[in-house]
Order: C-alpha cells, then sequence, then structure tokens
C-alpha cells in the first residue's frame, strides 16, 4: 500500500480514473464519496486546517501513477465536504478552504472536556496555552486552527459555557469558563 | 434343437422364440435390478462416507469439489434442497446459502465501484476476507456453486467469460459481443483507448466509441483523461487486479 509519509492510502489513490472526474453520475457520486472521506481522514491525521486549491497539497497528486487532479476536481471535492458541514469556503473565490474534519460543535465539546480534565471549570486559561500550552499536549487541541477555536469559543460563548476576554495585547486574550 | 419339418416345427421354433424372448426380458431386468441395487448400494456408501468425512467437507475446499463431483456422478444433489438427508447432515444446504447471501451483498456494494461486474477471483477474495472468522476456506468452485444457485432464485447474477477471466454479472445489463471484446482488450493493461479499439478490432470510430459509450454509462467503465500522452483511456475496474479497487476493508 502506498504511503504518504505516515499515512496509508487507499487502495482508489492508485487507480488512475479516479483522479479525473467522472462524467457518469453514479460513478461520479461514489468517487466524490472516497475522495470526501481521504481528505477528512488525512487532514485529521497530519492535523491539517487549510487546504489552498493553487497550491501543492500532497492528497491532489500522484507521483507514482502520475496523475494530478484538475482544479475543477479540486473544487468538486471539496464542495461536496462543504455541503456536508465538513468544510467551509474562506473566500468567495474559493481558492481556500477550511476543513473541519471535526465540525465545531465537536470543537466545542473537546474544549469542555478539556476544561474539566484539567480542573477549569471555573478557571481561566489564555488562548496561547490551550493552542500551545503543556497541558494541551497530546490533545486534540494542541495546534488547533486559530480560525476554528475562534468560532468554537464563540458557540460556547453563546450558550454561557465561558466568555472571552481580552487582555492587554493578542496574546493575553483569554477565556473564563463556567461550565 | 433339432428342427423338424412341418407344423411341429414351426411350434417348437415359436415356442423356442417365446422361451427367448422371455429370457431376453429376465436379463434386462435382472440388469436393471442389479444396476439399480448397485446404484442404491452407492448411495448409502456416499452417505456414509459423507457422514464420516462431514468436518472435512466443511472445511476443505479440494475436498469438497471432489465430494460434489462424486454425487453429481450418482445422481444426488446435495443443494437441492434446503431441507432433506443431505442439507441436515452436512449442514452443506446451509453453507451454500449463507455464501449466496454474502456473495449478493458483497455484488451490491461493489456495484458503484464496477458497474455491476466483477472478476471472480476478487469475488472470492472478498469473500474470504469477510469470512475470516469462520472456519473453513471458500473455493472458486464453491463461489460458483452459490451462484448457480441464485440463479435458480431468478435473481439475474450470471458468470461470463471474458478471455481467460470469469466475470460474475449481478446486473440485467447484458453484454454484446462488442462489449464482450472490449473487456478482453481491457485485460491486458486494465484500459483500452479509442485508437486501440479501432486497430486490434478492426472497428470504425463510431463503433467503437458507441460500445465504449454504453459501457461508461452502464458504470462498468471509467474515464481517465491524466495521461499525459492525452490520450482518454477507459478503465474498466472489473479486469483489473484487486488491489486497484477500494472499499474492501469497509466491506
Amino acid at each position: 500500500m502506498q504511503k504518504l509519509g505516515e499515512f496509508k492510502l487507499p487502495h482508489f489513490f492508485n487507480y488512475p480514473p479516479y483522479f479525473t472526474l467522472q462524467p457518469v453520475r453514479d460513478t461520479r457520486e461514489k468517487q466524490i464519496q472516497l475522495w470526501k472521506e481521504l481528505i477528512l481522514d488525512y487532514c485529521k491525521i497530519q492535523k491539517l486546517f487549510v487546504i489552498a486549491l493553487e497550491e501543492e497539497f500532497p492528497l491532489f497528486t500522484n507521483t507514482v501513477t502520475e496523475r494530478s487532479l484538475t482544479n475543477e476536481a479540486r473544487e468538486a471535492f471539496l464542495s461536496a465536504l462543504v455541503s456536508e458541514g465538513r468544510a467551509e469556503w474562506m473566500d468567495k473565490g474559493h481558492r481556500k478552504c477550511l476543513i473541519l474534519w471535526h465540525r465545531i460543535q465537536d470543537w466545542a465539546d473537546i474544549l469542555l472536556q478539556f476544561a474539566k480534565d484539567n480542573g477549569l471549570e471555573d478557571g481561566v486559561v489564555t488562548i496561547e496555552e490551550i493552542r500551545f500550552g503543556t497541558e494541551s499536549q497530546g490533545t486534540e487541541l494542541h495546534g488547533i486552527d486559530r480560525t476554528i477555536l475562534n468560532r468554537a469559543l464563540k458557540l460556547l460563548e453563546q450558550k454561557g459555557k465561558l466568555v472571552v476576554f481580552k487582555g492587554t495585547s493578542t496574546d493575553d486574550e483569554g477565556i473564563k469558563f463556567s461550565v | 434343437m433339432r428342427r423338424r419339418p412341418g407344423i411341429g416345427g414351426l411350434q417348437t421354433a415359436a415356442a423356442a422364440r417365446d422361451q427367448y424372448k422371455k429370457l431376453g426380458e429376465n436379463v434386462a431386468k435382472i440388469r436393471t435390478d442389479m444396476m439399480k441395487e448397485q446404484l442404491s448400494t452407492f448411495r448409502s456408501q456416499l452417505e456414509d462416507f459423507a457422514r464420516k468425512h462431514k468436518n472435512d467437507i466443511r472445511k476443505n475446499p479440494a475436498f469438497r469439489s471432489q465430494f460434489h463431483e462424486m454425487c453429481a456422478k450418482v445422481g444426488v444433489d446435495p443443494l437441492a434442497s434446503n431441507k432433506g438427508f443431505w442439507a441436515e447432515l452436512l449442514g452443506i444446504g446451509d453453507f451454500y446459502y449463507e455464501l449466496g447471501v454474502q456473495i449478493v451483498d458483497i455484488c451490491l456494494a461493489t456495484r458503484p465501484l464496477n458497474g455491476g461486474l466483477i472478476n471472480l477471483q476478487e469475488l472470492c477474495q472478498l469473500l474470504r476476507q469477510r469470512r475470516k472468522s469462520d472456519r473453513g476456506v471458500v473455493s472458486e468452485d464453491d463461489c460458483l456453486r452459490a451462484i448457480s444457485k441464485l440463479k435458480v432464485l431468478g435473481s439475474g447474477f450470471e458468470v461470463i467469460s471474458v478471455g481467460k477471466k470469469k466475470l460474475v454479472r449481478s446486473v440485467p445489463t447484458e453484454l454484446n459481443k462488442d462489449h464482450n471484446e472490449i473487456l478482453e482488450l481491457a485485460q491486458g493493461q486494465g484500459f483500452v483507448t479509442v485508437d486501440e479499439v479501432e486497430r486490434r478490432l478492426s472497428w470504425t470510430s463510431g463503433r467503437a466509441i458507441d460500445a465504449l459509450d454504453t459501457l461508461l454509462d452502464e458504470g462498468l467503465a471509467m474515464i481517465d483523461d491524466g495521461h499525459k500522452d492525452g490520450k482518454r483511456r477507459y478503465w474498466f475496474p472489473c479486469v483489473s487486479p484487486i488491489s486497484s479497487l477500494t472499499g474492501i476493508d469497509s466491506l
């Protein structure tokens, strides 16, 4: 099985026609489904949050079979993810895509769990600490994309589970939990 | 018997003919009776054999296949009915029934990938993977038998030969001779181009494109426009080796 780094690629990745957007509807639907799953899995394992269509993304090219997804195909697959709520376009031109291998709601739950695990139910913690601190190491929160984190925080704020406050500089942005 | 002239002689001859005729009928009857007895003996010996080697028949596909051949010679079909002596003795009816259900399942699951045509070898492989936990191996012979039982149900399942390979068809799509020839051609590299079809089969461009488009529409072919030579390739999942397809783990 071919690997990309440590990631094990599924068999269809080596079957050339999967790199061409199929014209027949049923076949195309299956193709899109396979690519959606692959993109989500890959991003989750590699902790990637953004895909820029025009840049080199390892999944979009197979150097062994010498096939590359056309822009049309890339957009088709990512659009399918967007329709499913597993991704969001970051710009009108559809050139950058935010990948939600965890939905925002899932991230919110993970944040709450983080608070409980660290005795922070009533506590205060900085954004920096959440993203890069020692407590978050080894958890999925570590290295989380800023945009996604903000969205999750907003969601929890609306539910009254926490309050976001700004410190003296952006580095001091923090949250107070009230779980 | 000494021939006697006159009416007396004729009567004797007639009587003699009658006797020979009766003897002939008797002999025929004796032969038939003997055969019936032999057959019945053979059948009961076969039953004894089946009883004794029940486990081997269940576990060993080569053994199982030879057992079927023996049965066929004696005119016994262990799969004739799901109930009855053989089915109960060997549970073989259940075995093939179960296999049939799993085969239908696999064909349905892979249909979006191969259009309803699957390589027999690949089907067996997927079957084996699915039955990993079950004791006993499943052979291609077993698959074919299970499929032939499926046919009886009128389920549209059929095994077709394309070149050296056997493909299992699970959709009503009829493949005509043109389609068959393309599939056979595709066995070489897993794909064909329009040029290749025209050249190797001596067809017109229209005929080639027509056939390929039908195969594409039926979901049996996939297009590939990514080669640097710019020529469109038509790939056929049903003739490609197993590793080309996916979804195996999720089956």
